[in-house]
């Protein structure tokens, strides 16, 4: 074999020991020297990314990889844990190391002059290991560890400017709500543990009946990720730590929020893909009843986040319930192709959703660096307060209208093409759904026009007069995400063909992501 | 091939840049045509105000809070519903947390 | 693509461009002119001559272009031209003259509803950028407008689309498939139509906020506000902002007729060639002319200004509820009709 082979086969360990052993070397690194610190690592995303280049290569050419710790025959104390990785697994991790290089690239100036930076990148460092694990893994069990690791690390850095009385609230209610969300996951593992003898989903998915504990089992997996995601009503956490947190690591805890949306899909997809269309509700296939309810839950999703957002004075929590309803946008793709399940417009829907997961987190990620780089600027955060930067922060304000454009939808940039696909794919399934989301998408303009007025136009204040422009590594992160913003807009085919239309497939398919492991035991 | 077809409809991305590069040509020509210059620093730089003086731009500045008035208030109802629904007590989100899961368990047949 | 389908592409896009902006400039300002000579007549005055607009603009080109001093610059002189520039590139993705779509294949109706977005946000901004208090005022309750009219919009492009999947046609959205069967073909009995009109009607009514004429220009208020958000602009910016006024009512205009009435004539009397397409051209422009007498002149001239959280309730409240009225009398259109033919 050669040594690239050997590469590919090991990658899936690598793409999360590598982060998780830089983590551990960050304290030793940052006695030193700083600025080796941060070199070391953005230098560890960048090796991260590649071993994921590779992988990707690998997997969406040729299906499904399996990676085994521990028993690799069938020998009794079968005592293992399973990566399979899947076209699905790879547009996830793709997102999740492009969110944390640019986080690391924003951080080198936005935190330089705070203290205690050792932990800060010790903790973001495991903080995107344990998301990558998320995504990685083919074990409920694996899938709950990493879970309570990346809730343990964000309650951390959500915390992180202690001397703000409000980031240690928002950093208390997050650590409740998720703990408390992780030991009903925790109960749900142990029910489909003591039924059917087995941990990772292949498996489960192959024995499951739709016993009455299966039942608990769904209905406690889907609301607990759904509350990790973000859905309305259980959405109150997301506008406190997400407004609190630094900007860098809100971009990293963007990414661990999807990665619970992704935890929702592959339950639905996958864990119970043989149960959807065949077991029976109210004369209902089970698949229409678990896709209207999601589709109820994201349209209040929907019309919460963006009337809430409207009368918001804090900057960061006006963009945080912006999220919160971009977050229905998802769902509501989602649940249209699981109630549709079959039909040609199903798939549609499901590219659209995926495809607005990648738009969202690099326009929503985009809006955060600039409110990062406003406070950085001027110490402020409510709008009242700041007014005319447009003199002085120039590129801000340029990549602040690309922001406000992409994330209200407009074309030719890439949130036009998700919402497009979505909105000509969920009409079909009813069309009061598409109404309301297109409204919804032009009161999102308004609200970020607000901001854009509030923050950059208007008269010059006097105590603005020596504003300066952003330092330089903010404004590259900045300009990153803008780049890619535009890129997927004015070229939409090519990301969907590459990454969002295997992605679809795979997770359709899950009698291939089945016979992978039980094949290949 | 650069298309992006949904199914029930096209969107051609560089086909619109494409024209808007060129209706700009033409029109940044157009818009050549007309003057340029202003008296700079005079009484028509400053705002309007039918004739009254204008005050100081902290005076004159009107806040990002007060905007969108005609149609927040027209939704009264609505905002004082939902503003009493985010409390900001940590007890109050686990309860959203249970109602959901109790309306769910009903709806899926296990209570 | 070879060399030879990009090349007479590329051609076809310059002089499509270049042709409908000559074509919309200046039949949007021709429209204008007959706009003020006809509500004129109405208010008993005699009004001034055909010609006027164009040389309003022709002053305006000749004023001076005045910047404020607490507006930013660069947004302040480049928004009008993106707002023009915006509403001329809507009039290649829209039958004109009742000739096919220039450019059907490149966009469909969501994304013109999105793409008229872009010259009312161009006014938005524009007034948010000029530094002065009359003009933010205007600019926001131009953008509650903007809230306030999409509801209705929105229904009505969805329940087209809708009927039209019902039907089983393919690529529902696009222009073409929607001109090639007129909408009075697809419904199969009385509800339907009833349905449709009403439609017809909200969109009739929606047409004027989106020009910000009266009843629904509460932003640009000339007795209350004193110009609103274009109280600051002067010379060629306020000559942009004019004529994308007439542009837009042109594109407005033709997404009416295109939607509703893209009946031609020149089949029914057996013309070809070069005198069918004259007289198709003619028949177009008259129907352009009747809607704009419908829903921007006569409307202007017989009802007062609305203020704006009146406007937001017009729109959100009756007018909602009227299209969706006619959403389902279009959804129970085939159910009535099944009844009858079954029964």
């Amino acid at each position: 074999m050669t040594v690239l082979d050997l590469l590919i086969e090991h990658a899936p360990a690598l793409i999360v020991a590598i982060p998780l052993f830089g983590a551990f070397l960050m304290p030793l690194v940052s006695r030193v020297n700083e600025k080796l610190r941060n070199i070391l690592a953005l230098s560890i995303i960048c090796l991260t990314g590649f071993f994921i280049w590779l992988l990707a290569t690998d997997v969406l050419a040729r299906g499904p990889r399996l990676y085994i710790f521990g028993a690799k025959n069938l020998a009794s104390p079968m005592v293992r844990i399973l990566f399979e990785v899947d076209s699905m697994s790879i547009f996830m991790i793709t997102i999740t190391v492009i969110l944390a290089f640019i986080a690391l690239v924003y951080s080198w100036s936005f935190m330089k002059e705070h203290d205690g930076l050792d932990k800060y990148y010790t903790l973001v460092l495991l903080l995107i290991a344990s998301t990558l694990g998320m995504e990685l893994t083919g074990d409920v069990f694996n899938f709950f560890v990493f879970l309570e690791i990346s809730c343990i690390v964000s309650c951390a850095l959500i915390a992180f400017f202690i001397s703000e009385g409000e980031a240690l609230e928002a950093a208390f209610k997050y650590i409740v709500v998720s703990s408390i969300g992780a030991l009903f996951i925790l109960f749900a593992i142990g029910l489909l543990y003591a039924q059917y003898d087995a941990l990772n989903i292949a498996t489960l998915a192959q024995v499951l009946k739709y016993t009455f504990l299966d039942k608990i089992v769904l209905v406690l997996l889907v609301v607990v990720l759904g509350m990790k995601a973000g859905l309305v009503p259980m959405h109150m956490w997301l506008p406190d730590s997400y407004g609190r947190a630094p900007p860098s690591v809100t971009l990293i805890i963007i990414g661990a929020t999807l990665a619970s949306f992704y935890g929702v899909l592959r339950v639905i997809f996958t864990l119970y893909g043989n149960v959807l269309s065949n077991a029976m509700r109210f004369a209902l296939p089970v698949n229409v009843l678990v896709g209207w309810i999601l589709i109820a839950l994201a349209i209040i999703s929907i019309i919460v986040g963006v009337i809430m957002a409207l009368v918001q004075t804090d900057l960061m929590r006006l963009i945080a319930f912006a999220a919160v309803a971009e977050v229905g946008y998802m769902f509501l793709a989602i649940g249209t192709s699981i109630a549709a399940l079959g039909s040609p417009y199903a798939t549609t829907a499901l590219q659209g959703g995926l495809l607005h997961l990648l738009n969202d987190a690099l326009d929503i990620g985009l809006l955060f660096l600039v409110a990062g780089a406003l406070y950085y600027a001027t110490k402020k955060r409510l709008l009242d307060d700041i007014s005319g930067l447009a003199r002085n922060m120039k590129y801000t304000t340029v990549f602040f209208i690309i922001g406000l454009l992409a994330v209200a939808g407009m074309p030719p940039l890439n949130g036009f093409a998700s919402k497009f696909l979505i909105y000509e794919s969920v009409y079909q399934l009813n069309p009061i759904l598409s109404i309301v989301a297109i409204l919804c998408s032009i009161l999102m303009l308004a609200i970020f026009v607000k901001v854009f007025y509030a923050a950059f136009l208007g008269p010059e204040l006097p105590g603005f007069k020596d504003v300066k422009e952003a330092p330089r590594s903010m404004l590259l992160a900045m300009g990153l995400v803008a780049g890619l913003a535009i890129f997927i807009g004015l070229f939409p085919n090519i990301v969907i063909d590459t990454l969002v239309k295997p992605a679809a497939d795979a997770l359709v398919n899950h009698a291939q992501y089945i016979s992978t492991v039980i094949g290949g035991i | 091939m650069f298309t992006l077809e949904s199914g029930s409809g096209f969107w051609n991305p560089l086909l619109w840049i494409l024209i808007v590069f060129i209706a700009f040509l033409l029109l940044y020509g157009i818009r050549g045509f007309g003057r340029n210059t202003y008296k700079k620093d005079t009484e028509q730089t400053k705002a309007f105000l039918s004739g009254n003086k204008e005050p100081s731009p902290d005076e004159m500045h009107v806040k990002a809070s007060n905007l969108y008035w005609g149609f927040t208030t027209s939704l009264n109802n609505v905002y004082t519903a939902l503003r009493k629904m985010h409390t900001g007590n940590t007890s109050d989100y686990v309860l959203w947390f249970v109602i959901i899961l109790a309306v769910l368990f009903l709806v899926f047949g296990v209570m | 693509m070879d060399i030879l389908e990009l090349s007479e592409l590329s051609v076809r896009i310059i002089l499509g461009t270049l042709g409908l902006t000559a074509f919309g400039i200046i039949f949007g300002l021709f429209y204008k002119g007959i706009d003020r000579k006809l509500s004129a007549r109405m208010q008993g005055r005699i009004g001034p001559p055909l010609r006027q607009p164009f040389r309003d603009v022709a002053k305006l080109f000749a004023k001076e272009n005045i910047v404020p001093d607490h507006a930013i610059p660069w947004i302040f002189n480049l928004i009008p031209l993106v707002g023009l520039i915006a509403a001329i590139s809507i009039l290649l993705y829209l039958p004109i003259g009742g000739f096919p779509a220039l450019f059907s294949w490149g966009g469909d109706l969501i994304v013109i509803l999105y793409l008229l977005l872009i010259p009312s946000l161009s006014l938005v901004i524009g007034g948010f950028s000029s530094g002065s208090p009359y003009a933010i005022i205007g600019a926001q309750r131009e953008m509650a407008t903007i809230i306030a009219y999409e509801f209705p919009l929105a229904i009505i492009i969805i329940t087209i689309a809708w009927k039209f999947l019902q039907k089983g046609a393919t690529n529902v959205f696009s222009l073409a498939t929607i001109t090639a069967t007129p909408v009075w073909n697809q419904v199969t009995g009385p509800l339907g139509i009833i349905g449709f009109a009403i439609l017809l009607l909200v969109l009739l009514l929606v047409t004027p906020a989106e020009l910000s004429k009266i009843p629904f220009d509460a932003s640009e208020a000339e007795t209350e506000i004193a110009g609103g958000l274009l109280v600051e602009y002067s010379g060629r910016n306020l000559a942009m902002f004019y004529l994308m006024d007439g542009v837009k009512t042109v594109v407005l205009a033709s997404l009416v007729v295109t939607l509703f009435f893209p009946y031609n004539l020149s089949p029914l009397l057996h013309l070809a060639s070069y005198p069918g397409m004259a007289l198709d051209i003619l028949f177009y422009l008259f129907k352009v002319f009747l809607i704009i007498l419908f829903s921007v002149t006569l409307i202007r001239v017989a009802i007062a200004r609305l203020k704006i959280d009146q406007i937001v309730y017009t729109y959100w409240i009756p007018l909602t509820l009227a299209s969706l009225v006619g959403l389902i009398l279009v959804m129970w259109d085939s159910v009535v009709m099944n009844l009858f033919s079954s029964a």
